[in-house]
């Protein structure tokens, strides 16, 4: 069902007036600038990646093209070369996925009883989730270091993953999803002798699943970009994330930058693939779960 | 919608299972590969710190095993070396080492959140002269070296230990006396007419840069100023004998060699003798750039830049010599040491003493000091290297061969005026000042310098 | 035995139970640092030598100009973020709405790419675009307007551009995707009925869709003032480090890295990270009771 309620210009509803369609070829033209100036960087960033590394921070990325300088020594370098490219790919994979399914799991339970039931402490509780939305986490991060430390969960995944399980604003999300939806649905369970999480994994569960895409893709870019905190938990360099390898790419006594620009750009790749798959979703979910009044 | 939600967590779970699968062979292995050759000049065959390989592990499995962190490649390869060679004369003291190199800034973060913890730190790490003190306060962290350094001490410069040193204990051990000299291009002087050897004060060399600038046409420039280092600043200070903290460690940075300095520098940068340094410094990509394209033919920088020569810039062969610096009164020392690494010995180590006697005997003993030269092209901290002639006259070394001067010819000429500047805890504050704010606003801006430092004088005692 | 599984599964405990990870996540992650930061707050943290001194850490950051110059940063971006990434992206996103608008799933995704791109491939796609040396991008950009190079990142204004630049090219479409949700849940029959009494867009827009966008509005502010002032990679990134000329690239949260990790001052910097926390509480809990989130919260 698609809603049409546009500011726009039309008045006659049945087809294109000739107003119209010069509304519309200009607000396609309009987005089409947008979204030449949006890609505008990584069709550079994927150019640059064809050239000398060294070049590039010599000089800094240049608007020229030359075709002849153009190699696919970098890529062949990323694919084939000793380094430990596919090592951090593989730790960035793992944490991702790991962190995006128990979080995901997690968030929704906790959104459940945020908002399916009524008791006394709930508001408050919500109050906290907010209060812990607002507070930026590089303020914990030191003592969080310490804890860590304590815990014995340093140089851990688990160490990277645990503090960010229940993300605050992914609670949100699923809060603002559920309670638009019908408790009576919860009754109906109830009465059909469903236990109370019975009711809550396999009727509710099915219908929150577009926000459970929304925030996958979400919580999904969160840990694969996350770098702050990965860094200063993990101490072996053979657990490092793509984040923090890229990055220690960019000592100035390395020459590495070959790779760093033909693996910055291959990192973008997973990521967008699965937006890609599940883009429909993801707006979908979004829509659905956006905030109500 | 269910299956395709699951579908996508089962596909992210296979992908990632296929990359284990795959890379799980390709885990870091021992050795330096030599990376990225076919754009770099391999055929220099100078290239040796052209890889991405951040860890290495060296020595017997079943030797002692140490943990090592630095922050250049080329001292990782240094120590593995030096390693091969210690297994060999110490068949009861095995070692096996894991070498992991970090960039500059994080090394430096993740050895403090070692030691502020307590926990986590490697037995062995090199700390950068600059970062030092901020290692040193408190109850420092580090295995006091005094013991492993005796055997070694009456032929090493004395002021380089002090540098790493605490309430009498010495925390580090350098590689090099980081002794400062004039790089010149000859080739594009020489088509100038200009005799670098004739540069005695920095009158001279002003001179020497209207005259560039003529006949150059403004395309060259003698030189380029830096608005994100101290060197020009710490070379002033050492002619003058002046030091911008005091005895006491508190800052005094409104001194004239430093004001003399900036007001010259905003001289040759108003006249059109120099540029700003691009990137901040000439030890930057960039500032190779700069060097390598034949914009600047000068510039001051410790010995250790040498190697950064034969990396970067090695088609430049017979191009630059070495030369004592400019001074502004004649009788005044040439020279002042600058940067280091002072390499650690962490007592959270259970096996402290063996990486300490290890640590000096690489850095410190004779064959040591000797690779330090031939590996790294540092100046040596052992002074009797500097006149063994079978080293300093050796034509096969690539160092030697590189420059057109014999370096160890300017080493040994101003061996006696090679100026301190101390190193205390306010220094990281102080450089941060120079580096963030002071120089900036004096070059870029035209700021005048006694203004500058007056402000950055006060805030700097708040913060003492 | 009964008793207990029954007491656990009854529609009393129910939602305790699941609420629990986040009381647990809660207590260990979020308060127990946080006690611990206000006690370093007061404290002189250096390797075995720990000491009480009362409020000096305080005392100290009212003269640190450093300090001062980084709340004023974060505070500029967070206005500037504030100003850029709300209404363009509301715009858009009518735009977008409208049924005039071709291959909507392709520009979505286009504009949402950015967002999935970490800050780190980001910041350096930018540093290199925003070199000042004269081959770069930005410079060869307005060469042909007939300007001169100019050192993009040593200056506040340009290198604010830069920053803003990342900040609009990564999160306007993310922004947009979250009005476009909201623009879903307005009943189309308002719109209607507006047109009937004779509304034009612009009206619409006012009457209707600002209004009723609210909700939508405020998540958006929230997240908004959180991420500006919280702002640090960004910054780290562009200037390849934590250090930028004159200070105009410093954050609060990079002060807060660059004492408390880079110069070993623990308590000083939890000072600041607590002075960070009071800014970024106080701003969001005035602006969303100004909004009357919470009342409606608690019908």
């Amino acid at each position: 069902m698609e809603r049409v309620h546009n500011i726009s210009f039309e008045k006659n509803k049945m087809g294109m007036t000739a107003k119209n369609r010069i509304a519309s070829a200009i607000l396609t033209a309009f987005f089409t600038v947008l979204g030449i100036v949006v890609v505008f960087p990584f069709v550079t960033a994927v150019l640059a990646s064809f050239r000398p590394g060294q070049e590039l921070i010599r000089y800094g990325l240049s608007i020229k093209l030359d075709f002849s300088e153009m190699t696919f020594n970098n890529y062949k370098y990323l694919f084939t070369g000793e380094h430990s490219y596919f090592v951090w790919f593989k730790n960035s994979m793992v944490l991702t996925v790991i962190s995006v399914v128990l979080t995901l799991i997690i968030c929704y339970f906790v959104a459940y009883g945020l908002s399916m039931y009524d008791y006394k402490l709930k508001n408050l509780l919500f109050f906290l989730v907010i209060a812990t939305m607002m507070v930026p986490f590089e303020i914990l991060m030191l003592p969080l270091y310490q804890e860590m430390i304590d815990l014995k969960l340093i140089n851990t995944t688990a160490g990277v993953i645990l503090p960010g399980l229940c993300g605050a604003s992914t609670i949100f999300f699923f809060r603002q999803y559920m309670i638009g939806l019908p408790r009576e649905l919860l009754d109906a369970g109830r009465i059909d002798g469903a236990t109370e999480f019975g009711i809550c994994i396999r009727i509710m569960l099915p219908i929150t699943k577009p926000a459970f895409a929304a925030m996958a893709i979400l919580s999904g870019m969160g840990a694969w970009n996350s770098m702050l905190w990965p860094l200063l938990v993990y101490r072996d360099a053979d657990k490092f994330t793509l984040p923090i390898g890229l990055n220690t790419l960019l000592t100035p006594y390395g020459n590495n930058y070959d790779l760093l620009i033909a693996g910055s750009c291959f990192a973008i790749l997973p990521i967008f693939i699965l937006f890609l798959c599940f883009q429909s979703y993801f707006i979908d979910g979004m829509t659905a779960g956006a905030v109500k009044g | 919608m269910k299956r395709n939600l699951f579908s996508l967590l089962l596909c992210f779970v296979l992908a990632a299972s296929l990359l284990i699968g795959c890379s799980s062979d390709k885990t870091p292995a021992t050795g330096t590969g030599s990376a990225s050759q076919d754009q770099e000049t391999s055929e220099t065959g100078t290239q040796e710190e052209a890889t991405a390989e951040a860890i290495t592990t060296a020595g017997p499995e079943d030797g002692t095993h140490l943990e090592m962190w630095t922050f250049v490649e080329l001292h990782s390869d240094f120590y593995a070396e030096m390693l091969e060679q210690w297994n060999k004369d110490n068949p009861d003291k095995q070692l096996n080492i894991t070498f992991t190199t970090y960039p500059y800034a994080d090394m430096h973060n993740k050895l403090m959140l070692a030691i502020q913890s307590g926990s986590g730190a490697p037995d062995l790490c090199d700390i950068e002269i600059g970062q030092f003190p901020n290692f040193l306060q408190g109850e420092v962290q580090f295995r006091p070296l005094n013991d492993v350094i005796e055997p070694y001490k009456k032929d090493i410069v004395q002021s380089r230990l002090d540098l790493y040193s605490k309430d009498g204990n010495y925390y580090g051990i350098d590689f090099h006396v980081g002794a400062t000299v004039m790089f010149y291009n000859t080739k594009i002087l020489n088509q100038y007419g200009i005799d670098y050897t004739k540069i005695k004060t920095w009158d001279d060399f002003t001179a020497a840069g209207e005259q560039l600038k003529e006949a150059g046409g403004g395309k060259v420039y003698m030189t380029s100023v830096d608005t994100g280092g101290t060197d020009w600043l710490w070379l002033a200070m050492a002619e003058y004998g002046e030091d911008y903290t005091t005895d006491d460690g508190a800052p005094d940075i409104e001194i004239d060699s430093i004001k003399n300095m900036i007001t010259m520098q905003q001289g040759w940068l108003n006249d059109g003798i120099a540029m700003i340094s691009p990137g901040g410094q000439v030890d930057m990509e960039e500032g190779f750039a700069n060097i390598s394209d034949g914009n600047i033919v000068a510039f001051p920088k410790a010995m250790w830049f040498m190697s950064r020569f034969l990396n970067y810039m090695p088609e430049m062969t017979d191009t630059w010599a070495i030369a004592p610096c400019p001074v502004f009164e004649e009788g005044q020392p040439r020279s002042v040491g600058i940067g280091g690494t002072g390499t650690v010995v962490s007592n959270q180590s259970p096996n402290a003493d063996l990486a300490a006697q290890f640590l000096a005997w690489a850095k410190l003993s004779y064959d040591g000091e000797v690779k330090i030269w031939e590996n790294l092209g540092f100046d040596p901290l052992n002074t009797t290297i500097w006149s063994d002639e079978t080293i300093t006259k050796d034509p096969n070394n690539k160092y030697i061969s590189y420059f057109v001067t014999n370096p160890f010819d300017t080493l040994n000429e101003i061996k006696d005026e090679i100026g301190k500047i101390k190193v205390g805890t306010i220094n990281p504050a102080i450089s941060e000042q120079f580096n963030l704010t002071i120089l900036n606003n004096c070059f870029e801006n035209g700021a005048d310098a006694e203004d500058e430092l007056a402000t950055a004088q006060d805030e700097l005692e708040i913060e003492y | 035995m009964e008793k207990l599984k029954k007491l656990l599964y009854s529609q009393k405990a129910a939602p305790y139970i699941l609420v629990l990870p986040f009381i647990l996540s809660f207590a260990f992650f979020w308060i127990y640092p946080l006690f611990s930061t206000v006690k370093m707050s007061f404290q002189s943290i250096l390797p075995g030598e720990v000491e009480w001194i009362g409020l000096k850490n305080y005392s100290k950051l009212l003269k640190d100009t450093a300090f001062h110059t980084a709340i004023r940063n974060s505070f500029e971006y967070m206005i500037w973020t504030l100003v850029l990434l709300i209404p363009f992206p509301m715009i858009y996103a009518c735009f977008m709405d409208s049924r005039l608008v071709k291959l909507k799933g392709l520009y979505k995704a286009l504009l949402y790419l950015p967002a999935l791109t970490s800050v780190v491939v980001a910041g350096t796609i930018f540093r290199l675009m925003f070199s000042e040396m004269e081959g770069s991008q930005m410079n060869q950009f307005i060469s042909w307007f007939g300007l001169e190079p100019i050192k993009w990142l040593k200056v506040k204004s340009t290198s604010y551009f830069a920053l803003l630049t990342i900040a609009c090219w990564r999160w306007t479409g993310v922004n947009m995707l979250y009005f476009l949700a909201g623009l879903k849940n307005i009943d189309s029959g308002l719109y209607e009925s507006a047109e009937i009494d004779g509304a034009n867009g612009l009206k619409k827009f006012i009457y209707i869709t600002m209004p009723l966008l609210k909700p939508t509005t405020i998540y958006v502010l929230t997240i908004s003032v959180y991420a500006g002032l919280a702002m640090f990679l960004e910054s780290f990134m562009l200037w390849n480090g934590n250090s930028s000329p004159n200070n105009i690239g410093l954050t609060i949260v990079g002060y807060l890295y660059r004492r408390g990790i880079e110069k070993n001052q623990l308590g000083y910097a939890s000072a600041v990270g607590l002075v960070l926390l009071v800014i970024a509480l106080s701003i969001n809990v005035i602006q969303l009771f100004m909004n009357g989130t919470f009342k409606k919260e608690g019908k």
